[in-house]
């Protein structure tokens, strides 16, 4: 069935996409937090960024297993 | 001007909300892979792998410590979605856009020091911010039950969008977090309310009609007050003029390039029913706001093409709190700006944050108070982190009164504008500059929903003809009635009915039975006229004499025989007097008449105090509820013709079987009634029976003329 193939791959990469704009949210919640770092930040903000960016870093994880695992499934299928 | 700290804040805000839209197109990216009807079909193929990666996709969109419970997109992502929302399960994405709001409710506070500053306010933010529902309740009732509602809202006003969104998001109501997600985007109005998740325009369906308009004039008193240059404030202060009264107003002012432009004024909603006549009402106010077109705007543009303007004619829409929203609507609707150009649109007070001009060239302004929460209702308020019209030149700012309503009215917004904010005032009145002149024209109008119904319809919707410069049928939209039934003296009955053709008279207990009917028709087509007849009753011009003529009284006037052969008539209208005999037969004579009649008591004065012909008075008596009985009267027309005609009536009667009235015949008078009477045994008789309405409608046709007799 190469239809259900292609289309299990095509989802690996949109997952691998998603994997590095993960990433960039992170990078991106760094420098936010940089930027507020001075003058009258609410005290709360800082962890706020910081478990978001471990999320981030987490779902990035996540992705990347279930990117690695769709692409493997897609080539089993090939005929 | 806002400071720069919290500016930093709204930016941050911004990257926020940027950040949390790319994670939960991520999460909607996992969840589309798991819901995919290939991964299903492939399994047979290999099972194993299959296994494997549907397990790693449901891990990544369930994680809580990565993507969270990110269920999203389609029809099962979105049922997933709601289910998890119901148990309290949050996205990742969710997390960062409440981090998003919880930082514009900062930079607020910063402008704000109020907000801050206040334990009650701080402590209901928080526990919104925190997800903790008991504490935020307790807080909001502690706010409401120290300040009262007003002041609650009117402290919270510049958060109010953002608390709102805030809970909406965290909270366990599926319905509210499509709305709490376009709070916090700004990507379009709030769809729904975001505390119970009811759509708003489930709401603002309920604001239903075409729309019209009708010319009305203002009071001298108003018209005094009217701005006679074209301005900034000129105009606003016209808005204060016309008031929440419903109306609208249309003016044209002579540029100072001789050019003639044409000003639209719009006030806000009318005080009162939430969903009155008018478009001006609550509901108008929220349709306006969250609909591209409304009655409100409907009814606008119907004004303006009543206004006669030519094709292409400049226009200036100036609006307050939802005439601001409804201007928009019409500087939105591309339609409307074929026909005219929009050249300006300026909102005060108002939601209209994703209303977007048909016409690129319209050139939009927005004043808003920070503590106005009017402009709030599509969710963007002080909090907004988003430029969601970097082409508007937009005011929002704030002043030391901060209680709502006051905050929202005309009038302060016109005293902000006038003291407080000199440079907004400066800048819209330049771009206001062609419309900066003489007002040579003025039309104000009276909005509502749909058409106003004909007045008296649809019985008095009928169709009309002259005769002698009368338009028949005369219709009554506005008047009373009594007829007194007497027992009269046979031979005096029979004497006036001889040589008629009608006759004998309709007998009771041997006696004849006579109708004085009197009438007050104070708002007809012909004017307002009182009258009074004097009738023979008769069973009819070809039933001499029938048992069943009393069954045949309670008919319709269509369909009866039996009616009151005319004795002898007054009225004191001189016009109607004149044509009276060529459209009803007899010669009524043109008497002064009083006319009093209420639920208890009636009085009818024939002739002026000097002299006086008959008085017919006293008290009703009980009563029994009846449907108003037409009335059908018989007369001699021209040359001896025979003629009929009815009086259609509508309106609830009043039955009175034992009247105490008394019919006074002046002693003195040599009248023909007065004499009539006396002939008929009627001085200081009671009648029988009575007949009144204290408010009916009446249909008077010509007579017909009958084959002769």
């Amino acid at each position: 069935m190469p239809a259900d193939s292609a289309a299990i791959a095509a989802h690996a990469a949109l997952l691998q996409a998603d994997i590095r704009a993960l990433t960039d949210c992170a990078v991106r919640l760094r420098e936010i937090e940089a930027r507020l770092a001075t003058g009258e930040t609410p005290r709360w903000l800082r962890e706020a960024i910081n478990a978001h960016v471990a999320a981030c870093a987490t779902a990035a994880a996540d992705l990347t297993t279930a990117a690695a695992h769709l692409r493997h499934y897609a080539e089993r299928t090939r005929p | 001007m806002s400071d720069p700290a919290a500016e930093s804040m709204r930016a941050a805000a911004r990257e926020l909300v940027d950040i949390g839209v790319t994670i939960r197109e991520a999460a909607g990216h996992a969840t589309a892979a798991l819901t995919d009807g290939a991964l299903l079909s492939a399994l047979p193929q290999a099972p194993s792998a299959g296994y494997l990666a549907h397990r790693a996709l449901l891990r990544a969109i369930t994680d809580g410590a990565g993507l969270g419970y990110a269920l999203t997109g389609g029809r099962l992502g979105a049922l997933a979605a709601k289910l998890g929302g119901m148990a309290g399960a949050e996205s990742l994405a969710v997390r960062v856009l409440a981090t998003s709001l919880r930082l514009r409710i900062a930079a607020v506070a910063l402008d704000h020091p109020e907000l801050s500053a206040d334990p009650m306010l701080g402590r209901l933010i928080e526990a919104a911010a925190a997800d903790r529902d008991l504490e935020a309740v307790r807080a909001l009732r502690a706010l409401l039950k120290d300040r009262g509602a007003v002041r609650a809202l009117s402290a919270l006003a510049p958060v109010f969008g953002e608390v709102l969104a805030l809970r909406a998001l965290l909270d366990e109501n599926p319905l509210n977090d499509d709305t709490a997600w376009l709070i916090a985007t700004g990507k379009g109005y709030a769809t729904a309310d975001p505390i119970t998740g009811m759509s708003n325009k489930m709401v603002a369906v309920l604001d239903t009609g075409e729309g019209a308009a009708r010319r009305v004039d203002l009071s001298a008193a108003e018209t005094a007050r009217l701005s006679p240059q074209g301005s900034l404030l000129g105009f606003l202060r016209n808005i204060s003029v016309v008031g929440t009264t419903g109306r609208v107003l249309i003016q044209s002012v002579a540029g100072l390039d001789g050019a003639v432009r044409h000003v639209v004024q719009a006030p806000g909603i009318r005080a009162g029913r939430l969903d009155g006549d008018s478009p001006q009402d609550l509901l108008g106010a929220f349709s306006s706001a969250v609909l591209d077109s409304s009655p409100y705007s409907r009814a606008l543009a119907k004004a303006i093409d009543d206004y006669g303007l030519p094709q292409g004619a400049e226009l200036a829409l100036i609006g307050h709190s939802a005439g601001g929203a409804a201007i928009m609507n019409l500087a939105q609707d591309a339609e409307f700006c074929a026909r005219y150009t929009v050249t300006h649109a300026v909102a005060v007070g108002s939601p209209v944050d994703f209303k977007r001009p048909a016409d690129p060239r319209t050139w939009v302004a927005s004043v808003t108070n920070q503590h106005d929460i009017v402009p709030t209702l599509d969710g963007q308020g002080a909090g907004t982190c988003f430029d969601l019209h970097p082409d508007w030149y937009a005011v929002d700012y704030f002043d030391s009164t901060h209680l709502f309503p006051l905050c929202h009215s005309i009038e302060h917004y016109i005293a902000n504008i006038a003291d407080d904010l000199p440079e907004a005032r400066r800048r819209i009145d330049g771009r206001l500059g062609p419309f900066r002149g003489q007002v040579v024209r003025s039309q104000a109008y009276r909005l509502s929903d749909r058409a106003p119904r004909p007045a008296g319809s649809p019985f008095l919707t009928v169709p009309t003809y002259a005769v002698d410069g009368v338009e028949l049928p005369i219709r009554c939209h506005n008047g009373s009635g009594l007829t007194a039934y007497f027992a009269a003296d046979p031979a005096g009955a029979a004497a006036l009915l001889e040589g008629t053709g009608f006759g004998p008279a309709v007998r009771v207990a041997g006696r004849a039975l006579v109708a004085v009917h009197a009438s007050w028709d104070r708002r007809t087509s012909a004017g307002g006229y009182r009258e009074l007849h004097l009738g023979i009753v008769v069973p009819g011009p070809w039933r001499s004499r029938s048992p069943l003529v009393w069954l045949d009284l309670l008919r319709g006037a269509d369909r009866r025989r039996s009616g009151s052969f005319l004795a002898g008539s007054v009225i004191d209208a001189a016009a109607l007097g004149a044509v009276a005999p060529r459209l009803w037969g007899g010669e009524p004579y043109l008497v002064p008449l009083e006319f009093e009649l209420t639920s208890g008591y009636a009085r009818v004065a024939v002739g002026g105090l000097d002299e006086r012909l008959l008085t017919l008075s006293g008290v009703l008596g009980p009563w029994l509820p009846v449907s108003d009985r037409d009335l059908v009267g018989y007369a001699r027309g021209a040359a001896g013709t025979a003629l009929r005609s009815c009086v259609r009536t509508r309106g609830l009667g009043r039955l009175h079987p034992v009247p105490r009235l008394r019919l006074a015949v002046a002693p003195g008078s040599a009248h023909p009634l007065a004499r009539q009477l006396r002939e008929l045994g009627l001085d200081g008789a009671r009648p029988l029976l009575c007949l009144s309405a204290t408010a009916r409608q009446t249909l008077r046709d010509a007579a017909v003329p009958l084959p002769t007799l």
